[in-house]
């Protein structure tokens, strides 16, 4: 089963080049809006990581940029963000992406018998 | 570190980053460092990861940002460095002729010989020990 670039697919996965903390932000609002307090809790407990404040802003201006999230008007001082749908789309793309891998990972274990 | 104190140094931090960042995102920073430095954050990572945050936002190139802008800045900074290199290159020569006298005490005897070229280099004669087959120089 040949995984990469060779299959056309992963062009497609623009998440690739756009390090973790970008998919893991994507994931926590794949549900519902939330802003900068509330990423950084969720993502603590789906992923066990404790992203940065100054990752997180990072990741958040370049998702916005990509188009792959938006910001909602403001509450009190905080932005909740939304994912948009080239957002949702990128992200269902990764994470096709992710299960191939794993699936192809799988099965090299067991035919290595390990 | 004292709550009031950690958000001030976390505030400090802030200051570091672009004008346009700060409107944007400013306030709501600042807030949540206080939210994390009140659930048992360590300020100091905060900050720390604020500061890594505000290098990386002066070195991505923004569209609003002249590309011509970022390679002067590169070029001043790439030129400070090359003078404060040649400063101190021009200075060690200098302090090592003036330090001569006292640097002979800590020598061993050994053949002396002068070696011209470096008289002419630097205007005093020097010498040469060699020990074991390794030229070391005082």
């Amino acid at each position: 089963m040949a995984v990469g670039k060779r299959d056309g697919k992963a062009g497609q996965d623009v998440l690739r080049r756009i390090g973790e903390a970008s998919v893991l932000i994507l994931i926590s609002l794949a549900d519902e809006p939330r802003h900068g307090y509330a990423l950084i809790q969720d993502i603590k407990d789906l992923a066990d990581v404790e992203l940065g404040p100054g990752t997180l802003y990072g990741a958040l201006d370049r998702l916005e940029r990509l188009g792959l999230i938006e910001s909602l008007p403001a509450e009190d001082r905080r932005h909740p963000y939304r994912i948009t749908a080239p957002g949702a789309a990128a992200l269902r793309a990764h994470l096709d992406s992710l299960e191939r891998v794993s699936a192809a990972g799988r099965l090299r274990l067991q035919l290595g018998g390990i | 570190m004292a709550e009031p104190r950690a958000i001030r140094v976390v505030e400090t931090v802030l200051r570091c980053y672009p004008a346009r960042w700060r409107r944007r995102h400013g306030d709501e920073a600042a807030e949540l460092a206080a939210l994390l430095i009140k659930d048992g954050t360590p300020a100091g990572s905060i900050a720390w990861s604020y500061l890594a945050g505000a290098a990386r936002e002066w070195l991505t190139p923004r569209p609003g940002r002249r590309l011509s802008t970022v390679a002067c800045a590169l070029l001043v900074a790439a030129c400070s460095l090359g003078v404060s290199g040649g400063l101190l290159a021009s200075a060690a020569p200098a302090r090592a002729a003036t330090s001569q006298p006292r640097g002979l005490a800590h020598c061993q005897p050994g053949s002396l010989e002068p070696v011209p070229d470096v008289t002419r280099a630097i205007g005093h004669p020097q010498v040469i020990i060699r020990e074991a087959g390794h030229d070391r120089s005082c």
